[in-house]
């Protein structure tokens, strides 16, 4: 920094320099989010209006208002996946929650093997999607392949043909999806649980609360910042189910006869074995929008009312 | 009748033992603070009588009745924490009234005593806030309340003032002690701090390594302590020990055989004072006017040692001082049991 030579001061105002800095630093991930991610998100929704192909890209695409939309909403299969969308989320979070509440619950209590325990639990987090959609896709195979079903065998209760079933498809992938996402909120409750001072429960022992008392009246208001979090983050995940489902179905995706297809993958299919980039904007567009609404209809419902 | 008798209380971790067997009896209404340092097992020992920690053996008698195995719910006592331990997602009078989550009263009459206890902490106005919208002192209030709420037959503090600021913590002291003077409840307070002790206490329990040192009034511990720690840990600035020798009457600095430990407070050791009881000489390293008093401190040979002087007097690093107390202000220790040299 250059400095006037009667006074010592520098040129710019601190204030100048601070603010250099500052946007000095914010200009590169700013410039990389814009180019990366706005971009393409804005390109989205002007893409969903037209008509885009690959053949027709290079000289521009037609715009053709919302026909992409009119035609997403009366398709039957949109509403089909929309469905399926749902129903991994409805089931999923819920389930997953509860779930990974429990084990963080008594996984707390538990003194010995808890470090094992908990990192066996985590496990899963580190394995990539597709090794775990194949792994339990063989785990679902008819015996003497499938173990579960090897296993029902030996109880003498008939094989259940779990992926190839319109019933059985979407449940067994959701398991999957579930065991999959458990170890990280299980550790983000237990980090919730570990942040409730212990005084607060030995107090309540004093006013002579039960077991159950204490975790209704105390442990879950507590734990609220961390449900509303995982709550908003597993719904995300489910509304954008594509790996697993991807994985353990690969040759029919999404099948047996869609049963099991979530919006990502028809948006997959749309944009790259189809083609039509358009009518996929327009899909990206509403999975947008669900998700926005979703999470901002969570956030309100779940909100601190002080 | 709330009295509280501890006989050879004792407390293990696996094969560590903190608390070595301790006897007290805590009179019904009596205000007994349990001092010491880290690690004394002060804390550990009123966590025993909530009933928050298992007794390794011995007995804990609330009201003459044996309370080893019974729940902390079933004692009939009220804790107060040095956290507060108030939620913070629930209202000042939701707080409160968790002290009466198990009484059987109704609606109206569990509200009347909430308010009854508020009005009493001077929490009326706040008593539909959140925790987080009051200071540290009210906090620590909202905790007393929902012990009061309880009529317990005795009030347990486990260190309540630590996280307040001295001034605050000053304040606190006199209202603690101004609710028992109104409740007559037994008290059993922990705290590190001796002035907290000094100031509130009926009796004072000192503790060290899981043992009980001395159980006393204040001014019988101040003027009469029974070892050396005791000595130094009660009465701020500590006070001066160091290895004596008598000699017609008086004692002074000496090291070797036939010494004693002489043990004398800086108050009662004055610069340039007349005193007959202990001579010290020594260069001063650094003097704290206080206002009504200045503290000298100075080396008395290999021994850092405080006294006193005026207000307004002045000195030097480097000066040499003389100060001097009374005979009946020198107190006197064993120096291989650092016990008191009982005086005849």
């Amino acid at each position: 920094m250059t400095t006037t030579a009667d006074t010592g001061a520098p040129r710019l105002s601190m204030r100048t320099r601070r603010a250099l800095w500052v946007w000095g630093f914010l200009a590169l991930p700013l410039l990389f989010y814009g180019v990366i991610r706005f971009y393409p998100t804005l390109d989205a929704f002007w893409l969903s209006l037209t008509n885009a192909n690959p053949g027709n890209l290079r000289r521009g695409p037609e715009f053709i208002w919302f026909d992409n939309y009119l035609r997403l909403f009366t398709s039957r299969d949109f509403w089909q996946v929309f469905r399926n969308t749902f129903a991994y989320l409805i089931l999923g979070t819920p389930i997953s929650l509860v779930l990974s509440f429990v084990i963080a619950y008594y996984l707390d209590k538990l003194r010995f093997g808890h470090t094992f325990l908990r990192a066996l639990y985590f496990l899963p987090f580190l394995t990539t999607a597709s090794a775990m959609g194949w792994v339990w896709r063989w785990f679902y195979q008819p015996a003497p392949t499938g173990i579960i079903n090897s296993a029902l065998g030996a109880m003498g209760i008939p094989g259940l043909d779990f992926l190839r079933s319109t019933t059985w498809a979407l449940p067994s992938i959701m398991v999957t999806a579930i065991w999959a996402g458990l170890g990280f909120q299980i550790i983000i409750f237990m980090a919730g649980l570990r942040a409730i001072p212990q005084s607060y429960y030995e107090a309540a022992h004093i006013d002579g609360l039960g077991a159950g008392a204490i975790l209704r009246r105390i442990t879950l208001p507590l734990l609220k910042p961390t449900t509303v979090f995982l709550v908003v983050f597993s719904s995300i995940g489910f509304l954008r189910i594509f790996d697993q489902v991807y994985n353990m179905t690969t040759n029919d995706p999404g099948g047996p006869l869609g049963s099991t297809k979530p919006l990502v993958l028809l948006i997959y299919q749309t944009a790259f074995q189809s083609y039509q980039m358009g009518y996929a904007s327009a899909m990206t567009v509403v999975l947008f929008t669900v998700l926005l609404v979703i999470s901002l209809l969570q956030l309100w419902i779940l909100r601190d009312r002080g | 009748m709330a009295q509280i008798e501890l006989r050879k209380l004792v407390k293990s971790y696996g094969r560590n033992t903190v608390i070595h067997g301790i006897d007290l009896d805590i009179a019904d209404g009596e205000f007994v603070v349990f001092v010491g340092p880290s690690g004394c097992g002060k804390s550990t020992t009123l966590r025993m009588l909530a009933g928050l920690d298992e007794v390794t053996s011995g007995e804990i008698r609330i009201g003459g009745r044996v309370v080893n195995e019974l729940d902390p719910k079933a004692r009939d006592i009220a804790m107060v924490f040095q956290n507060y331990a108030i939620y913070p997602h629930l209202t000042v009078r939701q707080n409160i009234a968790f002290g009466l989550y198990t009484a059987r009263l109704s609606k109206a009459e569990k509200r009347k005593q909430v308010e009854d206890a508020a009005a009493i902490l001077g929490l009326t106005p706040l008593l539909d806030r959140r925790p987080s919208a009051l200071s540290g002192g009210q906090r620590q209030r909202v905790a007393i309340g929902r012990a009061m709420v309880r009529s317990p037959a005795a009030f347990l503090f486990d260190e309540p003032l630590s996280n307040l600021d001295a001034q605050l913590r000053a304040q606190m002291r006199i209202e603690i002690k101004a609710l028992h003077a109104r409740l007559g409840t037994t008290i059993a307070y922990v705290t590190h701090d001796q002035v907290e002790a000094m100031t509130m206490a009926d009796r004072i329990v000192v503790m060290k390594d899981g043992r009980i040192l001395q159980a006393a009034t204040p001014m019988e511990i101040y003027d009469h302590p029974g070892d050396v720690f005791t000595a130094r840990f009660i009465g701020t600035p500590s006070m001066n020990i160091l290895a004596a020798q008598a000699e017609g009457g008086a004692y002074v600095p000496a090291q070797g055989a036939g010494r004693v430990l002489a043990g004398v407070r800086p108050h009662d050791l004055i610069v340039g004072g007349d005193g007959t009881g202990l001579r010290l000489e020594g260069q001063v390293t650094a003097m704290e006017p206080l206002g009504p008093e200045t503290l000298v401190h100075f080396m008395a040979g290999p021994v850092p040692v405080t006294a006193s002087a005026g207000a307004h007097d002045r000195f030097e690093a480097g000066q040499t001082v003389r100060a001097a107390a009374p005979v009946d202000k020198v107190h006197l220790f064993d120096p291989a049991t650092e016990l008191a040299i009982p005086r005849g």
